[in-house]
C-alpha cells in the first residue's frame, strides 16, 4: 500500500505510522467517519476537542445528532440526497452542537467511500472550524441588507423625486403666501395703529374743547344764537364721537386698544345680547342660539365681545337680504399642535371656547375671503359699510389670545369662528379695575399731577380737572414729574400717559413715585397698550386705565373713584 | 380565459415532466422538499418495463419554470397538489399510481381526494400530515424548533446556498453517476426554498386523510428524523385502506439509501 512507503527523503522509515496517527488525530481540522445511516465509527482528537465529546460517547451516535433542528432538517432533505446522489458534498455550513450545547459554525466536506465497516460504503467528512468565518459572512449579509436597502430608498426616492419636489414646492408657495398675509395684516396694523393713534389724541382735544364750549354755553343766557349754537355743538359732539368709535375699531383691529379681560360665560353673553341682535337683524332672519353643555368660561373683555359679534350679526344681515337664519352656537374646543402649526399666525395649542356665528347668506368667493379681515375692505355699496368691522373682531380675537376661522361657501353661507381661551382661574372674581360707572360727574379738592407730552391734550385734562375743581400740578416728561413731586408736599394722583418722551415711561414713572410716596394713586391714560404699561393688550392687575379719548364725565368719574378707594 | 398578455407555459415544460417507459397505467413520482426528479433515479427505471412512469419537478425545483413560482399560489401544499392534476391530466392518466416521497406524499393525498379518478393507488413514502406535535399528536417538531428553523432560513442562507450549486466533479468510488444530474439536483433559489420549508413545515393535512378514496401504501423508515414511526402509524390509522410498511432503511430518503427495498415494497403492493 503506497500510504505505508516511507516518504522519499524520510530519516526515519520506522515510524511513518505513528506520524501519519498523529497527523490524522491532531490535524487542523475535524475528521468523522460514519455508515450510511450516519452512525459514527470514527472520529480525529481535534473534533472530540471542538465538541467536548469523549471518544466513547461519540461512537454509535449518529451525525444527525450533532446537528440543531435546521441542520437536521436540511441534513436530511437537502445534503444526505445530495451525498447519496452525487457521492460527495463540499463547503456546507453547519452548526454542530457540543456537549455542554453551545454551536459551533463549521464548513464540512463530505465523500462517500468503498470501504468495509461490516458496510459496503462510508462517508468520510471533514470539518473546518468556520466561527471566524460565519461571522464575516453575517457580517457580509448584514452589510449587502443594509447596502439592499439604502439602494432600494433611493430608487424609491428617485422614483417619488418628481412628486415630492411639486409637493414641496405647493408646501413652500402654501407657506410664503401665509407668510405675505400675516405680514400684510401686521403692516396694516402698524400703519392703522399710528394712524389711529394720532388721529385719538386729535379726537380728545377736539371733544375736550366741544365740551369746554358745551359748559361755556349753559352760562349764556339764552337766545336764538345759543340755540343755533348749541344744535352745531351736539352735531360736532355726535360726529367726534362716531369717529371716537371708527378709531377705537381701528385700534381694535392694530390690537392696540386696552382690553380688559375678565372670566365671562359665553352662554349668559350670547343670550343677554340675543335681543339686540334679533332687532339688528330685523324680521326677516331668524335668530338661533345653540349653547354648549358644560361650557367652560372664557378670558376676554365682554365688551368688546359683544361689539363682535354684533359686527358679525350686521355682516350677516347684509349677506341675507331675503332673509334668512343666524345661528349662534358655542361649544368647547381643543386646538391641537397639529392645528395650531398649520396656522399662519399661531396661538397656543390648548382649551378654547368657541362661538359659531353662521348666517345662510350668499357666502364669499376666495380672493373675498383672502381679504376680508383687512380694515376699509368691503364688498358693500359705498356709504354702506365702513370696513372696520370684520377688522374689530379679527383684532380683538387676536389680541385676546384667541383665534379666528372663517368658512364660506358661495350660495350657502358663512361661519366664523372665533376661538377665545379659556379662562384658567375657578371663580368670577374679577379683576382689579373698578366699573366704569356713568353718574353725575364731581370733583373734588385733592392734589392731581397729571403727565402729558401732548401739550393740547394735557391743557384739555387740566383744564377738566381744574374745573371739577382739583389742585393740578401738571409736567411733559417723566423726570419734570418727579421733580415736581419731590417738590412738593402732597400729591394725590399721579395721572399719566403711558407713552412719554426722554426715556421714561409711565410705568417708569409711577414705579419711581409709588416708591418715593408709598400709597400713591396711579391712573394711566393710553391710546394704545403697545407698551410698558400693558402686556400683551392687557391691563396689568389692578392698574387703572383711562383709554383715549375720554370725555369729561368718564375723567371726572374715574378720578374719583379711585380718589376714593381706601 | 386566456391571459393574452403572458402566454400560458405548457405544464409540462413548466414542471420539467419527463415520461418514459412502456407500461399502460402511468406511474408518477413525485420528489420531496429539498429535492428533484433525480432522486428517483434508482428507483423509477424499475418499474419501466411496467408502467408508464411520468417523472416532474415542482415549480421551484430541479429544471421547472421558476418564472411560474408564485408566493401565493404555493403558499398551501393545494397549490402543489393541483400542479400534480393538471400534469396528470395532461398526460391523460386514469387510475394511475401516484408515488410521493416526504411532503409530496400529502401532496398526492389531496390531489387524490380533488380528483379520484387519476390515481388508484398512492404510495407515501415517509409521509407526514403534520410537523409539529400538537397536543396528543406527535409530529416530531416543536413549535418552537420549525420557528427556529425558519428564523434560520431567514437569517442565514448564505453557506446553504453556496452548497445548492455543488462542482461537478466525478467521484471514483461512485462511477454509476454521471455529471449531468449534479447539475439541478438540491439547487434552489434560497427564497424558494424558505418558502417551500414554511409551507411544508406549517401544513396540518390530518383532516384530509380519511376519505382518501385510493388504496394506499405508507413506507416508513427506521431513525426518521423527518417524519418519525409514530406520524406513519398515524397516517395509517387515520387513512382507512392503507398498509404500513416499516422498512429496514433509516433516515429520510430510502429511495436514494434503500432503493432495492424501497422497489420491492412498491412491487409487492401494486
Amino acid at each position: 500500500m503506497n500510504q505505508q512507503r516511507p516518504p522519499p527523503g524520510s530519516a526515519d522509515a520506522t515510524a511513518p505510522e505513528e506520524s501519519l496517527e498523529d497527523l490524522y488525530e491532531n490535524a487542523p481540522c475535524g475528521y468523522l467517519s460514519f455508515l450510511p445511516d450516519g452512525r459514527i465509527v470514527r472520529a480525529n482528537q481535534t473534533l472530540l476537542t471542538w465538541t467536548g465529546y469523549g471518544r466513547e460517547e461519540l461512537m454509535g451516535q449518529r451525525f444527525q445528532d450533532l446537528l440543531h433542528v435546521a441542520g437536521k432538517i436540511y441534513y436530511e432533505t437537502h445534503f444526505a440526497p445530495l451525498l447519496r446522489m452525487q457521492g460527495f458534498f463540499h463547503e456546507v455550513a453547519l452548526d454542530l452542537v457540543c456537549k455542554n450545547q453551545a454551536r459551533m459554525p463549521v464548513l464540512v466536506n463530505a465523500t462517500e467511500r468503498e470501504a468495509p465497516f461490516g458496510s459496503d460504503r462510508f462517508i468520510r467528512m471533514t470539518v473546518f472550524n468556520a466561527v471566524d468565518r460565519r461571522r464575516y459572512e453575517r457580517e457580509l449579509l448584514a452589510a449587502r441588507k443594509a447596502a439592499d436597502e439604502a439602494s432600494r430608498e433611493l430608487q424609491a426616492l428617485n422614483a417619488t423625486l418628481e412628486q415630492r419636489v411639486q409637493e414641496e414646492v405647493q408646501e413652500r408657495i402654501k407657506a410664503e403666501e401665509a407668510l405675505r398675509q400675516a405680514q400684510k395684516m401686521e403692516a396694516i396694523g402698524q400703519l392703522t395703529g399710528g394712524v389711529a393713534h394720532d388721529f385719538n389724541n386729535l379726537l380728545t382735544v377736539i371733544m375736550g374743547g366741544l365740551e369746554t364750549i358745551g359748559r361755556q354755553l349753559t352760562n349764556l343766557p339764552e337766545g336764538t344764537d345759543t340755540g343755533r349754537m348749541t344744535r352745531a355743538l351736539n352735531m360736532a359732539q355726535q360726529g367726534a364721537q362716531r369717529a371716537a368709535t371708527l378709531t377705537a375699531r381701528l385700534l381694535a383691529f392694530a390690537r392696540r386698544q386696552p382690553l380688559d379681560p375678565k372670566p365671562i360665560e359665553p352662554n349668559r353673553l350670547v343670550s343677554g345680547l340675543a335681543d339686540l341682535l334679533q332687532r339688528t337683524l330685523g324680521e326677516t332672519i331668524s335668530l338661533e342660539t345653540v349653547s354648549g353643555a358644560g361650557l367652560w368660561k372664557a378670558q376676554a373683555d365682554p365688551g368688546e365681545l359683544e361689539n363682535a359679534l354684533i359686527n358679525l350679526a350686521i355682516n350677516a344681515r347684509d349677506a341675507m337680504p331675503a332673509g334668512g337664519k343666524l345661528t349662534i352656537e358655542t361649544s368647547n374646543a381643543h386646538l391641537d399642535e397639529a392645528y395650531v402649526e398649520a396656522l399662519a399666525e399661531p396661538v397656543p395649542p390648548g382649551q378654547y371656547v368657541q362661538i359659531a356665528v353662521s348666517d345662510t347668506g350668499f357666502g364669499m368667493s376666495e380672493e373675498t375671503l383672502a381679504r376680508i379681515f383687512e380694515p376699509f375692505f368691503t364688498t358693500k355699496e359705498a356709504g354702506k359699510g365702513t370696513g372696520l368691522g370684520l377688522s374689530q373682531v379679527y383684532g380683538f380675537v387676536r389680541q385676546t389670545g384667541g383665534h379666528i376661522r372663517v368658512y364660506s361657501e358661495l350660495g350657502h353661507g358663512t361661519t366664523v369662528k372665533i376661538y377665545l381661551p379659556r379662562y384658567a382661574g375657578d371663580t368670577t372674581a374679577a379683576t382689579g379695575s373698578l366699573p366704569l360707572q356713568s353718574g353725575p360727574a364731581y370733583g373734588g379738592d385733592e392734589t392731581i399731577l397729571v403727565v402729558e407730552d401732548h401739550e393740547d391734550l394735557r391743557a384739555y385734562s387740566c383744564g377738566v380737572l381744574r374745573d371739577l375743581g382739583y389742585h393740578v400740578l401738571e409736567a411733559g416728561t417723566g423726570r419734570s414729574a418727579l421733580e415736581m413731586l419731590q417738590a412738593s408736599d402732597k400729591v394725590d394722583l399721579l395721572f399719566t400717559d403711558v407713552v412719554l418722551p426722554d426715556g421714561m415711561d409711565g410705568r417708569q414713572l409711577a414705579d419711581e413715585a409709588k416708591r418715593r410716596r408709598p400709597g400713591l394713586k396711579v391712573l394711566f391714560t393710553t391710546g394704545y397698550t403697545r407698551n410698558a404699561i400693558v402686556h400683551n393688550g392687557r391691563l396689568d392687575p389692578g392698574v387703572e386705565l383711562i383709554g383715549k379719548p375720554f370725555t369729561f364725565d368718564e375723567l371726572a368719574t374715574k378720578v374719583r373713584a379711585i380718589l376714593d378707594r381706601g | 380565459m386566456l391571459d393574452l398578455e403572458k402566454p400560458p407555459v405548457s405544464v409540462l415544460r413548466r414542471n420539467n415532466v419527463h415520461v418514459s417507459g412502456s407500461g399502460e397505467k402511468a406511474m408518477m413520482f413525485a420528489h420531496g422538499f429539498g429535492c428533484d426528479q433525480n432522486m428517483w433515479r434508482f428507483v423509477a427505471p424499475a418499474f419501466e418495463d411496467e408502467f408508464r412512469v411520468v417523472l416532474f419537478d415542482h415549480v421551484g425545483a430541479g429544471g421547472s419554470d421558476l418564472s411560474a413560482f408564485s408566493h401565493q399560489k404555493y403558499a398551501t401544499l393545494d397549490g402543489y397538489a393541483d400542479d400534480v392534476i393538471e400534469i396528470a391530466r395532461e398526460l391523460e392518466v386514469e387510475n394511475g399510481i401516484f408515488v410521493g416521497h416526504s411532503v409530496s406524499a400529502m401532496i398526492g393525498v389531496l390531489a387524490a381526494r380533488k380528483a379520484p379518478e387519476l390515481f388508484e393507488a398512492l404510495v407515501l413514502i415517509g409521509p407526514s400530515p403534520r410537523y409539529i406535535d400538537d397536543a396528543d399528536y406527535v409530529g416530531g417538531f416543536s413549535q418552537a424548533q420549525i420557528e427556529e428553523l425558519l428564523e434560520f432560513l431567514d437569517s442565514n442562507h448564505m453557506g446553504w446556498s453556496a452548497a445548492m450549486a455543488p462542482v461537478i466533479v466525478g467521484n471514483a468510488d461512485r462511477p454509476e453517476l454521471g455529471e449531468e444530474l449534479t447539475n439541478s439536483f438540491c439547487r434552489t433559489d434560497p427564497e424558494i426554498a424558505r418558502h417551500f420549508a414554511r409551507t411544508t413545515f406549517m401544513s396540518d393535512n390530518r383532516r384530509d386523510l380519511a376519505d382518501v378514496p385510493a388504496r394506499s401504501l405508507i413506507l416508513q423508515c427506521s431513525e426518521d428524523v423527518i417524519a418519525p414511526k409514530a406520524v406513519g402509524e398515524f397516517v395509517h390509522k387515520a387513512m382507512p385502506n392503507s398498509t404500513l410498511v416499516l422498512m429496514r432503511a433509516s433516515g429520510h430518503c430510502p429511495n436514494l439509501s434503500a432503493p432495492d427495498e424501497t422497489i420491492a415494497a412498491i412491487k409487492s403492493f401494486v
